[in-house]
């Protein structure tokens, strides 16, 4: 089908080239599904480019990109109008932008099966209907009269491949299909492409950065690192034993909700300006020796192997399982010594946290109603401990988040920092002025996005050194302390005099983290510092998190989507799902045993490494997707939960003691038997 | 449905804007300096001839009253009396206002789909010669005074090459044209008058022109580079990969998410127009509203001024209530 | 990281075109810049240059063609078109930049309040701007110009008074979205004081679309001036400025008399295709810098 021989591009700019891809070659065969995997700046999209005849113009391609018996790079302009959609589509990363917003879905896809299927108008649009409904899009009939706008994420990444499909291609490429989508829809998406290849007997590029979540759903996979193919192999054996030692780098940098521990791999993936002349990877490889630097290793079959099914690009291959089964007692060398106090109510000693049955509405500008983000949350934290708050997209993690740091003030119940109020609250006094700004900067805040959290015109030093200010230092103590920060995160003076867009992302984040510390605050709150990383970079963040919430005289949060992060380091974990605390208790129990079907769910939905069953508890799978539950009076869960009943929808639910763990629904005991009898009756 | 309780949302709002609009002018005109009844009398009238003008046009009244009054005026449309002509205000404007907006919606209609086509042509082949052009053209039209244009144009089109008509007045007297909206080239066309059909032509032209110039220039940078985004869209990338052939891009992908930015800008425009109408109309002698407000203001006629800043400020907030149903009904993502 | 803005078939072009882009608007600021300085130079040095006073009269010559000793003729008072219209560019540039500079340092100052601050001091300050932008630009330029009455402070009044609002507005809405942004609530949540939050992180930041504008309104400030004085209610004859001296002229256009009227126009034509150069080359980077 599709066969990249050689494929180099050079990228000439004003000010310097990019070589974005050297020597490239590997196949997709018909009815395959391959796997394109490395980290940004990899080369992945550029190889989706080529194959759609679409490089920027300042590119120079070599090498060969058969497609069929003509060469893409080749083609006449007749000929790649022909190839695009037909021979190749591509299914774009972020479908809400790759959808035009002035026209209906339905025509959308319309366009795509007149073109490419010869269909009438007429036709075409009850053909759409028909791949709306394969591609899993409830009442198809309605959905054909939408604009995006009106679609939700999971919604447009379906009408996104629809779109793809409906240019029936022989190759079907998926640029990163998953990302921004919430774990339990994940599997659901890329289940969509194996059923393309299965069904339609399509060929698929599957383009990501998350070796692990679409390893399952693979034959082979291939792995790019600096534009260079490094390994290329059966999707199953390379995820269990890589040989590539990038490979395994990337797979021991994503955390796991086994509890595994991260391995970070030093420095990042360099930027090349020409073709490399030895191992891009040497720079960074515990086993490169001078060969490794001196010249490039080529892509060699693996012993006993043939090259096209197995090859790698090293001299020094390596060998045996990534992750070697992690046993309890390694374990909680993994995650700091538990903590004295379990966050329970009737633990006396102070609290560095306090919040009492919050409620947070927003009202909306106009009108009544309003949206309501917390829903009665109560949490306690005290010195030293770690909480990790999970929860998918819309949960009210970043709303909490906020609430803690006092920009966003309680509806009802009431929050305090060190036994104090950071915004107004009836009955309480609050410290206005100065007192109001020290008391601010005892808890400081880890952001999502690490150069947005910078203010970009002014310098690193000065945004870092912004918490001391507040407290009045001079300007000597603060250059102190200041220095001192940066030595603790690794970062080099240097760093102080530059603006936020010079810096990386991992640099930032460490800036990040230095101006959350410089202060000594009592209580660090951490909002999804690592979802906006690349893998390796997240596994060195992750390692300097984990030394920093190991600090016994400060309190942490920690807040993500990502179960496995947040197993890492946490003492406790509170599941949130639509504002309410759905689960709770300390980490490994909620992991290995989740009462809660939620809980569940979410766990079962997470990718793990060697396919080992995803906890001891038996695993739920929601019916519907997070958009269409509607909170009504009952259990938050009611709309999307097999197991719900007319209790459940009437009467809310609140954590009551399981074990070691709270969990807020009614039917856990008899959970174990409902999960049996339904996995009994398909 | 939607479309109107949509009208009517947006007309309530207007209410305040409306109701500041009226305050304004009539405070602004009541602290204009100069004593409009000393500029009607002249300087030998007596102190008591002064005062009785005063009482007549109900100057000696305290400002709330003349507010007062001014405001029940305007609720049953009459916008009081001329201090220079003595003529009914509300009469004068209703003949001044046909050959202004014969020019202004001439000019903004020619205006609107020269831009359009112009700009998406040239952004579909940006940074070639002829988007070069395009943009050069577009910059001279931003940066040339719309009455020194105007002039250009009379000294060549009739000073030095004599083709058209002398820049004094709207039609020729000798076509004995009876004025029935104020509009002359409607007028001529209604009574099938021929020679005021050509003449009445032949005199818009080069005032067209230059209102044209002035404002088509804005409108083609903005088409453009709302084109141009459109084209570098993830959207139209998107389209375009999946090889849909050029007529549905265009059609389908690129015309109309350009366009839902074109109705705030017309709007906008419109109003450019309306104030270049001042300078044009006073180049060409064209006796229309911009002349008459600009007499109004020159010798302090509070009526005339208030009268016609109201009336141009009502049309502008007007035209943009146009402009956003429209956008309305062009981009599904407002919410109506 | 797929970007997919590189992907299309334009899209394709964008990424090579953004240094070209980038080529392109240099030469713009350039060209723009070095326009407005040649004019700037021209008025400083306008004795220099010519050796006729910028309301000298010379009883020998009214409306004489160019030639001998008045190089561009003279008007119908026998003044010398030539030195007027250097002269010209001392009020003309002066009046338009500094209505421009009061206009962004009054309109900044209200949006960064009204726009942090939010509240009934928002409401109040945004209706009134409604109530300004319900006239065109233009229009509320002449009523005000005949309020006030013409003398230079008054005429920058008043054109500073027309922008004004379009600044408060354009600096308001900048600072609602970049108060949304990460950063302010680091500063927030840092204990940064509010004025500390205005003024070292959203003042800074919110000025970038002011930059843009400011040039291209100044142009427009030029064109407003000139157009306020060929109607009689900017700056009136015998003092040198364009749009009064095209206003004495165009009656003279009728009889093909061009002197008077066009020289003095092709000065104001260039001076603000200098601005309008300079704020374009300013646009496009800006531009290029976010794609």
């Amino acid at each position: 089908m599709l066969s990249i021989e050689n494929l180099s591009v050079l990228i000439h700019r004003a000010d310097r080239q990019v070589a974005a891809l050297t020597d490239v070659t590997f196949a997709v065969r018909p009815g395959e599904v391959v796997g394109l995997v490395g980290e940004s700046g990899g080369g992945k999209s550029m190889v989706a480019r080529a194959v759609v005849g679409l490089l920027p113009t300042g590119a120079q391609a070599t090498g060969q990109v058969r497609f069929g018996d003509a060469d893409v790079l080749r083609m006449d302009p007749a000929a790649l109008a022909a190839h695009r959609g037909r021979g190749a589509a591509i299914c774009f990363q972020n479908p809400r932008g790759a959808l035009s917003p002035t026209r209906t879905v339905g025509r959308q896809l319309s366009d795509r099966l007149v073109t490419h299927q010869e269909m009438s108008p007429r036709r075409a649009r009850e053909a759409a209907r028909e791949l709306f409904e394969a591609v899993g899009i409830r009442s198809p009939q309605r959905r054909l009269d939408a604009y995006p706008h009106e679609l939700s994420g999971g919604m447009a990444q379906r009408v996104m491949i629809s779109l793809a499909t409906g240019c029936a291609p022989g190759l079907l490429i998926a640029d990163e299909p998953t990302t921004g989508l919430d774990v339990t829809l994940t599997r659901e998406i890329l289940r969509q492409f194996r059923h393309a290849a299965d069904v339609d007997g399509r060929s698929v590029l599957l383009i990501s950065h998350d070796l692990a979540s679409i390893a399952e759903i693979c034959d082979r996979v291939v792995v790019l690192y600096a534009g260079t193919v490094v390994e290329a192999g059966p999707a199953g054996q390379i995820f269990a034993e890589p040989a590539h030692p990038y490979t395994r780098a990337l797979l021991r940098s994503v955390p796991d909700v086994g509890g595994r521990p991260v391995v970070a791999t030093p420095g990042a993936m360099p930027l090349l300006q020409r073709a490399p002349r030895h191992c891009p990877f040497a720079a960074r490889c515990a086993h490169a020796d001078d060969t490794c630097t001196t010249r490039r290793p080529p892509a060699t079959p693996m012993a006993g192997r043939r090259t096209d099914e197995w090859s790698l690009a090293c001299f020094h291959p390596q060998s045996g399982p990534v992750a070697p089964a992690v046993e309890p007692a390694e374990r909680s060398t993994a995650s700091p010594t538990p903590a004295p106090v379990a966050g329970d109510a009737a633990v006396p000693g102070p609290a560095v946290l306090e919040i009492d049955d919050v409620h947070v509405v927003y009202r909306s500008r106009f009108g009544s109603g309003g949206h309501h983000a917390l829903r009665g949350v109560s949490l306690r934290l005290a010195p030293g401990e770690t909480l990790g708050v999970v929860g998918e997209s819309g949960c009210g993690k970043s709303t909490l988040a906020k609430l803690i740091m006092g920009l966003v003030a309680p509806t009802s119940g009431t929050v305090s920092v060190a036994g104090q109020s950071l915004v107004r609250q009836p009955g309480r006094p609050t410290p206005r002025g100065r007192a109001l700004r020290r008391l601010r900067t005892r808890a400081q805040f880890v952001f999502q996005d690490p150069i947005g959290s910078l203010s970009p015109r002014r310098r690193v030093g000065d945004s870092i050194a912004e918490p001391l200010r507040a407290a009045g230092l001079s300007a000597a103590q603060r250059q102190a302390r200041v220095a001192a920060v940066l030595d603790r995160m690794e970062l080099d003076r240097s760093i102080l005099r530059r603006y936020p867009h010079e810096l990386s992302g991992g640099q930032a984040q460490r800036v990040g983290i230095a101006r959350a510390l410089v202060g000594e605050p009592d209580l660090i709150v951490f909002d999804e510092p690592t979802s906006a990383l690349d893998v390796t970079v997240q596994a060195q963040i992750l390692a300097v998190i984990a030394d920093v919430t190991a600090d016994t005289d400060r309190a942490s949060v920690f807040i993500s989507h990502d179960l496995a992060t947040v197993r890492g380091f946490a003492d406790r974990v509170a599941v949130l799902y639509l504002g309410r605390v759905v689960e709770e208790g300390p980490v490994d129990v909620v992991f290995d045993s989740p009462r809660h079907p939620y809980t569940r769910a979410l766990l079962a939905s997470a990718a793990r490494l060697g396919g080992e069953p995803t906890s001891g508890a038996a695993a739920v799978e929601l019916v519907r997707e997070l958009e269409e539950g509607d909170a009504a009076t009952g259990c938050a869960l009611a709309a999307r939960c097999p197991f719900v009943t007319d209790t459940c929808r009437s009467q809310p639910q609140h954590l009551q003691p399981y074990g070691a763990s709270r969990a807020a629904c009614w039917r856990i005991p008899e959970l174990d038997a409902l999960i049996g009898k339904q996995a009994a009756t398909p | 449905m939607r479309i109107f309780r949509f009208v009517v949302r947006r007309l309530l709002q207007l209410i305040p804007v409306l109701l500041g609009v009226v305050v304004l002018t009539f405070l602004l005109v009541r602290v204009l300096p100069g004593d409009p009844i000393r500029s009607i009398l002249g300087q030998n009238a007596t102190e008591a001839d002064a005062a009785a003008a005063r009482a007549r046009f109900g100057l000696d009244q305290p400002l709330w009253r003349q507010f007062l009054d001014y405001l029940g005026g305007l609720v049953t449309g009459d916008f009081g009396t001329s201090i220079q002509s003595g003529a009914s205000v509300g009469g004068e404007m209703a003949l001044r206002i046909g050959p202004t907006l014969e020019l202004v919606v001439i000019a903004v209609s020619i205006a609107l789909v020269v831009a359009t086509v112009l700009g998406v042509w040239s952004a579909r082949r940006a940074n070639r010669l002829g988007d070069h052009g395009i943009r050069l053209f577009a910059l001279v039209g931003n940066s040339i005074p719309e009455f020194w244009l105007g002039l250009m144009l009379v000294l060549l089109g009739y000073s030095v090459l004599g083709w058209f008509p002398a820049p004094s007045g709207r039609v020729d007297p000798d076509a004995n044209l009876t004025p029935i909206t104020g509009a002359d080239l409607v007028d001529a066309v209604l009574t099938a008058n021929g020679p005021a059909i050509s003449s009445a032509a032949a005199h818009l032209v080069l005032p067209v022109l230059t209102l044209v110039v002035g404002v088509v220039a804005p409108l083609l940078r903005s088409v453009r580079a709302s084109a141009l985004e459109v084209l570098n869209s993830e959207a139209y990338a998107a389209a375009a990969a999946h090889g849909l052939p050029p007529r549905t891009l265009l059609h389908g992908y690129l015309m109309r998410s350009t366009l839902v930015r074109l109705p705030a800008l017309a709007a906008l425009v419109f109003g450019t127009a309306i104030g270049s109408t001042v300078l044009v109309e006073y180049v060409y002698s064209w006796q229309g509203f911009g002349q008459w407000a600009l007499r109004g203001l020159l010798y302090r006629d509070y009526p005339v001024v208030q009268a016609s800043v109201l009336v141009i400020a009502l049309c502008y907030v007007l035209v943009f209530l146009i402009a956003d149903v429209v956008h309305a009904i062009l981009d599904p993502r407002v919410r109506i | 990281m797929a970007d997919l803005r590189a992907a299309g078939a334009t899209g394709a072009t964008a990424r090579v075109t953004r240094s070209r882009d980038d080529r392109f608007a240099r030469l713009l600021i350039i060209t723009g810049a070095a326009i407005l300085a040649v004019v700037a130079m021209a008025a400083l040095a306008a004795p220099l240059l010519s050796s006729w006073g910028a309301t000298e009269i010379d009883p020998a010559a009214t409306l004489a063609a160019p030639g001998g000793a008045h190089p561009l003729g003279t008007d119908t008072n026998g003044m010398d078109v030539w030195s007027r219209v250097l002269y010209a560019a001392r009020l003309d540039l002066g009046i338009a930049v500094a209505a421009v500079a009061l206009a962004v340092l009054v309109g900044t100052l209200l949006g960064l309040v009204a726009g942090y601050l939010g509240g009934w001091l928002d409401d109040v300050l945004m209706r009134v701007v409604d109530i300004f932008q319900a006239f065109p630009t233009f229009i509320l330029a002449l009523a005000v110009a005949a309020l006030l009455g013409n003398g230079t402070v008054n005429l920058i009044i008043t054109i500073a008074a027309v922008n004004a609002p379009a600044y408060a507005r354009l600096v308001r809405a900048e600072v609602r979205t970049q108060r949304e942004l990460p950063f302010v609530d680091a500063a927030v949540t840092s204990g940064a004081s509010t004025v500390g939050v205005l003024w070292r992180h959203l003042l800074p930041n919110s000025l970038t679309p002011v930059r843009v504008i400011a040039p291209l309104n100044c142009g427009w400030a030029m064109l407003t001036l000139a157009g306020l004085s060929f109607l009689g209610l900017g700056v009136s004859i015998p003092e040198a400025e364009w749009g009064a001296m095209i206003s004495l002229g165009a009656a003279d256009v009728v009889g093909g008399r061009w002197w008077t009227s066009v020289p003095p126009g092709l000065a104001l034509f260039v001076s603000v295709l200098g601005f309008s150069l300079l704020g374009e080359g300013l646009q496009e980077r800006a531009n290029a810098k976010r794609r």
